[in-house]
């Protein structure tokens, strides 16, 4: 069988073999190319922060949600390194503290006691970046 | 057309009183060729701090919410006119605005510092002041200023 082979093989025109397989390893190596106008498949999944992701826009009218940003014990608004915001909304939460509390719904010293027993949105102990304090 | 809100704190006192003063606060706004949107009553609460107005001090507030349209001219007419009305104990007026479309940054904002864009901003105002230096590889052989 094995001299079959051969024979079959001798048979062949020596250029033809040669150039068909030339032929098959250069379409081989078009197809095997990886593709590398296609995007990142390991880029992680963009971030958002809790009011981008709930679709909430502040309003100074919603004291109970703007009163979450606000600490207990000095009624100052946390910043973002505590809230977790992201740059523009923690710029409309403080500008929306600031209005409620020119406008007498808010309270500037304190928070407001009916409020001290709403759920923590953040936690005010670990800041996601460390900061001065 | 600019929609404003005009937050109203009233004082304390009866019913019928308390309709007249908001008759009255809305009147003003309809002299000026304004018109109301909404009219909201808030409730008569605690204020979250006491307010002297008008020789006296106030720990409790009715609220009232008015959205109205006036022209812009007069919106300092109409402020000063509840500014010296005896019943009005506080009064604010925003513009309300629609909210503008923007996106998350806060992936950018979690990057190292030399990452951020906010940064990168500040190092290159900072650059700004940097004196010119003289640059070595220009091809001259030597120094030419005074060292």
């Amino acid at each position: 069988m094995f001299r079959q082979l051969l024979t079959a093989s001798a048979v062949i025109p020596r250029s033809f073999v040669r150039s068909s397989v030339i032929r098959q390893s250069s379409s081989a190596a078009a197809n095997d190319e990886p593709l590398f106008d296609m995007e990142n498949p390991f880029e992680k999944e963009k971030q958002q922060c809790l009011l981008c992701r709930l679709k909430i826009t502040p309003d100074y009218k919603n004291v109970k949600l703007l009163s979450q940003f606000q600490s207990p014990y000095t009624g100052r608004i946390y910043g973002k390194h505590i809230t977790g915001l992201c740059e523009t909304q923690q710029k409309l939460v403080e500008a929306e503290i600031m209005k409620a509390q020119a406008a007498g719904l808010m309270a500037t010293y304190l928070k407001e006691p009916c409020y001290l027993k709403d759920p923590k949105l953040f936690d005010t102990d670990n800041p996601i970046r460390p900061h001065r304090f | 057309m600019i929609t404003y809100e005009l937050l109203l704190l009233l004082r304390i006192m009866p019913k019928n009183e308390l309709a007249s003063v908001v008759k009255r606060s809305a009147n003003a706004i309809f002299d000026k060729g304004g018109f109301l949107r909404k009219l909201e009553n808030l409730g008569t609460r605690d204020m979250p701090y006491k307010t002297s107005a008008h020789g006296m001090v106030h720990r409790k507030a009715s609220y009232f919410l008015m959205e109205f349209n006036a022209p812009p001219v007069y919106i300092d007419q109409l402020l000063d006119e509840y500014s010296r009305d005896v019943d009005i104990v506080r009064r604010r007026i925003y513009k309300k605005k629609e909210a503008e479309a923007f996106e998350c940054t806060l992936h950018e904002d979690m990057l190292p510092p030399p990452y951020r864009k906010s940064v990168q901003k500040l190092i290159e105002e900072a650059r700004k002041s940097d004196k010119p230096r003289y640059n070595y590889n220009t091809g001259l052989d030597y120094y030419p200023f005074q060292k």
